[in-house]
């Protein structure tokens, strides 16, 4: 990040946009205006970026529209009073994680969650790479929860019985000189940044590892460290871990605005009743600006990057077996030129790494993502100008990649900031707020260690104690299918249920998905809950066969009728009831 | 574990057929079925027009299936329903099949096997409609399994995208319940159905078909809101300007069948890319020796009826490779085609093996009045004038080639297009 002065920002500012004004303000650059450009808008944020002032607070409003928290379409009194020693805003990966730890103390914790499910934002919608940390840079908070994250996983993992691979990431190169050169700039690169084991591997070692290097590929940079992980399994583990701790999860609730008095969050007021907690902790995500300017404490913005990934079929057997991605050094036909995207990556221009090949824990192939700046938070809609771009793009990594290996595909929000770093941090204006913001990757692999700060700062300002009843082990439910024949047979011989398969593209049993529905926090009996917890519909046939059997199985075992169950909560209805007016069922 | 001459997987109609045929000539036999009844879709095929060719009658899916449970039963082929093939391994004398049921995990052993394991419906996003993921969006398969299975109704107004039989079928039946179609959208110039149904499903209930014309991306963010169609130039990209959206709370998806074949690739049983089913032999053997294919899992058939017929050549020929003890060298030839064709089925032809009565299964590759050409070593040994081919309608042909490959050589079919001439 630049260090210029406000005159300079001022300057910078104001030859994106004449129309915006500039002015600094308890130590933030506020901007503000109107345009009807987007992409002017983002610009001027990104111009007013410095690391000499706290943040840059985008105040100025595209035309004709807003980019408020979405007010939902109903309201009652769950929360009505509830007064939790700590509550946290957002359930994604780093506000589970900030429940879990949290109950590591005595403390009574509530986390709000406005959607229907857990990780239905950007923790759900990314390619769940337990990152690396070679392409961050000394002064980042990034870099310090990367590597303490990283550190964290494998005991996280395990204690909560989420799968976890650390198979290692691979940056690929073309000659062997530009390998050689560029591998012993990123060892010193790795030494500096505390990452262990950093090694170039010719192209025959690195065949061992990765069978799927493209032909052009003459060596690699291997980073043992580099794993993968279902980011949205290990969040939903997560939460449930805190709620069998005594956590309180409420979905479907939105927070609406905060009351403050003398430096202090009074009240939080959300569709559901309004909670008076002790502490906040905001972990809202692509909407934590929002949290933060109710709190009186915002001192950055969020723009969101909407970024695409592509799921190939598992047969692709040859793509990659690990993480890889071609390096920017590398200039292949049909690519965008070497040397552009080098300048890029050394000034840390680049908001995304380019994007690769990744082998899921599920055993699919990841493409992309690719990075757009765009307007509307929560716009998961998908573009084919976006599929084509990550496909020309990611064929130079994957030699064979054509439209027909693509089973689906999906958009998330980066909720990046100007100053393109986490802000993980107490409040500066109010003094019983905890940011937890700016969250962009590698979030899912820095969640643990930024839960385990903002915990502890909680602990620290409500004087609490170590809860010594904390059981930090979870349970997931079996997948059968990757179990052996013996262990397989001896849980169906317990329970019929895990023998009636459902979905036959992932093998996944009718006991299964019992399983996830009788768990902690079971999904709200929706269809997409189900698939995030135990993948039928994640398939092939993407939900072709078992999705009305899932709604069976729900519906029968929540006592409701079929028409009742959604496919992704409130008002995602996937029947209306019998099929004539009279019915006939 | 029990030893079969012959396991049959999947209890749809191929694989009723193919059991069937197999105990017919006296293999011991075993039927594995995953759902809970046997009849595969044909379950939820309540409209008629099945068994023209089989029974020389109109039967509704549910009946065609009756008549050919009714003959299983009457056998003693064994079958087990909601039994799952999770493995099949290849072994000296034969496959090891692993299954999964209620009872636990099992394995059952075979001399040869059909795999009769049917197809799926591809996806919205496996045609690259853009936009949100709301609910709403449905294959057509989906949707029919909801209506005729367990009476419920998923669709007030719908689209309909592919003029697929299964979409055209679903255009009369969410009509006749009550729905509103607001049209049937095709990308392709021509319907993807058959003629018949072209008019007994659309043009008999008012429904238009939008030829060209595709949808291109869905809104809304819980249930469906509209969708945008568009039509598209002759490479069949959207044209700019002439997107539409229209309001409705569906989109039902016709866009193709993809056999299922995953079972076939994970003993190496090597696909054709254009039927995404087993290159096959006569006898409906694949390239693994012992593994037959039967069905919708071989190739796309657009009558039940030919399921059957082919399935019973699997279920024959799958017998007496059992039944043989010292098997004949297999003579592969492979069939040559020509490029009016969507496809020929079989694509080789095994010249040890029975050649006087080889069943050919073809489409062609557009509309056109043709002759049909079968010729060995440059010598024309069939002909046969069609006064129109279209691609949805499959057209067969039984062929003698004995005489003609006696000395071997190599089978080359044409489609001859006399449109062009006139």
């Amino acid at each position: 990040m630049k260090n210029k002065d406000i005159k300079k920002i001022i300057k910078d500012v104001c030859q994106v946009s004449p129309d915006i004004k500039t002015e600094l303000k308890d130590g933030c650059v506020v901007l503000s205006g109107e345009l009807d450009d987007w992409q002017t808008i983002y610009e001027a944020g990104a111009a007013a970026a410095s690391k000499r002032y706290l943040g840059v607070i985008n105040n100025v409003r595209l035309k004709g529209k807003s980019d408020g928290i979405p007010v939902p379409d109903f309201f009652d009194e769950a929360a009505e009073g509830l007064k939790p020693d700590v509550l946290v805003i957002g359930g994604g990966i780093v506000g589970a994680a900030c429940a879990r730890e949290l109950k590591k103390y005595n403390l009574d914790v509530l986390l709000t969650e406005k959607s229907y499910d857990v990780a239905t934002g950007a923790s759900g919608r990314n390619d769940g790479c337990v990152h690396v940390g070679i392409d961050l840079h000394k002064g980042q908070q990034k870099l310090i929860y990367n590597g303490r994250g990283n550190a964290m996983y494998d005991g996280l993992c395990k204690d909560l019985d989420v799968a976890l691979e650390k198979k290692g990431h691979m940056i690929l190169f073309k000659s062997n000189a530009e390998g050689r050169f560029f591998s012993a700039l990123m060892k010193l690169r790795a030494k500096q940044n505390g990452i262990p084991g950093v090694k170039y591997l010719p192209r025959e070692e690195a065949l061992k590892i990765e069978t799927g290097l493209p032909s052009w590929c003459s060596g690699v940079l291997y980073m043992p460290i580099g794993g993968i992980v279902s980011p949205y399994k290990l969040t939903v583990a997560l939460a449930e871990n805190a709620a069998q701790n005594g956590a309180k999860i409420l979905l479907n609730t939105t927070v609406l605005g905060m009351k403050t008095e003398n430096g202090k969050i009074v009240s939080v007021k959300t569709n559901r009743g309004t909670i008076y907690p002790k502490v906040v902790i905001n972990a809202a995500g692509i909407y934590a600006d929002k949290i933060a300017e109710f709190a009186d404490d915002r001192t950055f913005t969020i723009h969101p990057r909407k970024g695409t990934n592509l799921i190939l079929d598992k047969k692709r057997f040859d793509y990659a077996v690990t993480s890889i991605t071609k390096s920017p050094f590398t200039k292949l036909k049909n690519n965008l030129g070497g040397a552009e995207s080098m300048l890029a990556s050394a000034t840390s221009k680049s908001h995304t790494k380019g994007g690769g090949i990744v082998r899921t824990i599920d055993g699919n192939v990841l493409v992309g993502p690719n990075a757009r700046e765009i307007f509307e938070r929560e716009d998961y809609a998908t573009d084919n100008a976006d599929i084509d771009e990550i496909i020309n793009k990611q064929k130079a990594t994957a030699e064979k990649l054509t439209r027909g290996d693509v089973i689906t595909y999906f958009s998330g929000t980066r909720a990046a900031t100007y100053e393109e770093d986490f802000v993980v941090r107490k409040g500066i204006r109010t003094k019983n707020i905890i940011e937890t913001a700016g969250i962009q990757s590698p979030g899912i692999t820095a969640a643990p260690a930024i839960a385990e700060d903002a915990a502890k700062w909680a602990a620290e300002m409500l004087k609490a104690g170590k809860n010594p009843s904390f059981d930090g082990i979870r349970r997931g439910v079996p997948h059968l299918a990757q179990m052996d024949a013996m262990e397989r047979d001896a849980l169906i011989k317990k329970n019929p249920d895990y023998g009636i398969i459902v979905c036959r593209c992932e093998e996944i049993s009718k006991g299964e998905i019992l399983d996830a529905l009788r768990s902690p926090l079971p999904a709200a009996g929706t269809v997409d809950g189900i698939k995030r917890r135990v993948r039928p519909g994640m398939g092939r046939c993407q939900g072709g066969f078992c999705m009305p059997l899932v709604v069976k199985i729900i519906a029968d075992e929540l006592g409701i009728p079929e028409a009742e169950v959604t496919k992704a909560g409130r008002g995602s209805l996937l029947l209306y009831g019998d099929k004539n007016a009279e019915g006939v069922n | 574990m029990t030893a079969y001459d012959v396991i049959v997987i999947g209890g749809g109609p191929a694989g009723l057929a193919a059991a069937v045929s197999a105990y017919g000539e006296g293999a011991k036999v075993l039927l594995i079925e995953r759902e809970a009844k046997l009849g595969g879709i044909l379950k939820q095929c309540v409209h008629d027009g099945f068994g023209l060719i089989e029974f020389k009658e109109k039967l509704t899916g549910p009946e065609y299936a009756g008549r050919f449970i009714e003959q299983a039963a009457a056998t003693g082929v064994e079958t087990r329903l909601l039994t799952f093939v999770t493995k099949i391994e290849k072994i000296a004398d034969g496959f090891v099949i692993s299954l999964v049921d209620r009872s636990g995990v099992s394995s059952v052993a075979a001399k040869s096997i059909v795999l009769a394991t049917g197809c799926r419906e591809r996806t919205a996003r496996q045609v690259f409609i853009g936009g949100t993921r709301p609910a709403g969006i449905f294959t057509a398969g989906t949707t029919q399994h909801f209506v005729n299975l367990r009476g419920k109704m998923p669709v007030k107004k719908c689209v309909i995208l592919g003029s697929g039989d299964i979409g055209l079928i679903m255009a009369r039946r969410l009509s006749l319940e009550g729905a509103t179609v607001e049209g049937v959208y095709e990308v392709k110039s021509t319907p993807s159905g058959l003629t018949r149904n072209i008019h007994q499903c659309l043009y008999d209930f008012n429904i238009p078909l939008h030829l060209s014309t595709t949808v291109t991306r869905c809104f809304g963010n819980d249930r469906l809101t509209a969708v945008e169609v568009a039509a598209v130039d002759e490479k069949m990209r959207p044209i700019k300007g002439t997107e539409r959206i229209i309001e409705c709370d569906a989109l039902i998806l016709s866009v193709g069948l993809i056999p299922e074949n995953e079972l076939a690739e994970s003993i190496d049983v090597a696909l054709d890319n254009r039927t995404r089913g087993p290159i096959c032999d006569q006898n409906c053997m694949t390239s693994v020796p012992g593994v037959f294919s039967a069905g919708n899992a071989l190739h796309v058939h657009d009558l039940v009826d030919y399921v059957s017929d082919c399935s019973r050549i699997a279920g024959k020929s799958a017998a007496r490779f059992a039944k043989t003890q010292s098997k004949p060298e297999r003579k592969l030839t492979q069939a040559a085609f020509d490029k009016n064709f969507l496809y020929v089925v079989p694509q080789t032809v095994d010249l040890n093996s029975d050649l006087s009565a080889v069943s050919v299964y073809f489409r062609s590759g557009y509309d056109m009045k043709a002759r049909f050409v079968v010729r060995v070593n440059g010598k024309e040994v069939f002909s046969k004038r069609y006064s129109v081919l279209k691609p949805p309608e499959m057209e067969k042909v039984v062929l003698n080639l004995a005489e003609a490959l006696k000395d071997g050589g190599k089978p080359e079919f044409a489609l001859e297009d006399v449109t062009k001439l006139g």
